[in-house]
């Protein structure tokens, strides 16, 4: 990895779809919570940058039990702001690179290995799995060409990395932030993010072969 | 030019130094009262000078070594010396009793004052707001980066281009956490973002 690559985690929403009560951080992934898998697979990481809003106290102590070192980055707004503005709080003030990696999402570790080792920006993305997706259009190299609420040929998942000074001020989605640079470098991986009951209950198989 | 501005007791200090005072000195009731306004249930300034005036009487010198022996983090103190234009200790407490402490570090230092007359101190005569502190130094044209722990650092944090709470010590006190842009939970992850700041 880049020794320049922050890592930002946005753990700072309600996760009201979910419909577990708890921010999606928290929730148990066969005995370990998600906060504490993504810990684990960023281990070799030296700026590890949590940004917590909804529920902070619970989010900060489960951190604390294995990344003491990691600084927590208040998204204050987390109500009216989505995780888009929580990647530019979390992206300002860290290294040159800040790598975006959304608290309700689950990627394969060797493909986070894979991800971790790759320079400059760029974008990964999934096959299709999810309920309530975000599509990306990608060229014949799979580089990203474009998003879509619509159709496109894979799915939306993030992590991303961009330089900080490209990560903006703005109330949306992470996507939003990445559309003024498209096309970009792009990268199929294995990926889930866990927005409805449905995303949880088909993760909790799926992570049973990794 | 960017501004670093330490709180001092808890922040830069492995412990507060009003109790330490107390229990070297053996005055009592010190140790509650510091709890309780760290907790912001007395208000700072009213503690503050219910808390002097309990020490009045010990000698100014000695209670300045004892705070000059006073451990404080090591790579935060490394940091201040290597920036000490750049930083700067704002503090509640008395510049008559920090003056060893402070020079330790190098860098500006500001502070509530007191008279003193045959190392003693007759009264009390500036309590420092520190708030004015980032207010004088916004105004001058700096970045102000300002790292707290406590309720009499709340409204500094507020108006600072960027608040780090540190839980160095104990627990940032829930208003500190309410304003703060960052939590940082031992001096590692405070120095590595302080100079992110740089």
């Amino acid at each position: 990895m880049q020794a320049v690559t922050s890592v930002v985690i946005s753990c700072a929403g309600i996760g009201s779809r979910l419909g577990l009560g708890m921010t999606k951080a928290l929730i148990d992934i066969h005995g370990k919570s998600m906060i504490q898998r993504q810990l684990e697979m960023f281990e070799s990481v030296e700026d590890i940058r949590v940004v917590v809003g909804f529920g902070s106290a619970k989010v900060i102590e489960e951190v604390r039990k294995y990344r003491s070192d990691a600084v927590f980055v208040f998204n204050h707004e987390y109500f009216t702001t989505k995780t888009g503005y929580s990647y530019y709080l979390g992206a300002r003030d860290g290294n040159a690179l800040a790598l975006e990696y959304d608290g309700d999402l689950l990627v394969h570790p060797e493909d986070m290995e894979r991800l971790l080792r790759m320079e400059g920006e760029w974008i990964a993305y999934a096959d299709k799995a999810s309920e309530d997706a975000v599509y990306v259009q990608v060229d014949a190299a799979g580089n990203v060409l474009g998003f879509s609420r619509e159709d496109g040929d894979f799915e939306w998942t993030g992590p991303c990395c961009m330089k900080k000074e490209h990560v903006k001020p703005l109330a949306g989605n992470v996507y939003s932030q990445l559309e003024p640079y498209l096309p970009m470098k792009g990268i199929k991986i294995r990926a889930y993010d866990i927005d409805t009951y449905a995303d949880y209950q088909h993760v909790l198989e799926v992570v049973k072969d990794w | 030019m960017t501004k670093f501005l330490f709180d001092l007791d808890g922040t830069i200090t492995k412990q507060e130094t009003l109790p330490l005072i107390a229990k070297a000195f053996g005055v009592e009731a010190i140790e509650g009262l510091t709890k309780e306004t760290i907790a912001g249930n007395v208000p700072f300034v009213e503690s503050f000078i219910r808390r002097v005036h309990l020490l009045k009487d010990l000698p100014v010198d000695e209670v300045s070594c004892l705070l000059g022996t006073v451990e404080i983090y090591p790579l935060l103190a490394t940091f201040i010396r290597a920036h000490k234009e750049a930083c700067g200790i704002v503090t509640g407490n008395l510049s008559c009793w920090i003056g060893l402490l402070v020079q330790k570090l190098g860098c500006a230092c500001y502070a509530s004052e007191a008279v003193v007359e045959n190392q003693r101190i007759q009264k009390l005569s500036a309590i420092l707001r520190k708030e004015n502190v980032v207010q004088q130094l916004k105004e001058e044209g700096h970045r102000v980066i300002f790292i707290g722990d406590g309720n009499n650092d709340v409204e500094a944090m507020r108006i600072a281009d960027r608040s780090i709470a540190a839980a160095l010590t104990h627990s940032p006190a829930a208003g500190v956490l309410s304003v703060a842009d960052y939590l940082v939970l031992n001096e590692v992850a405070l120095c590595r973002q302080l100079h992110q700041l740089l």
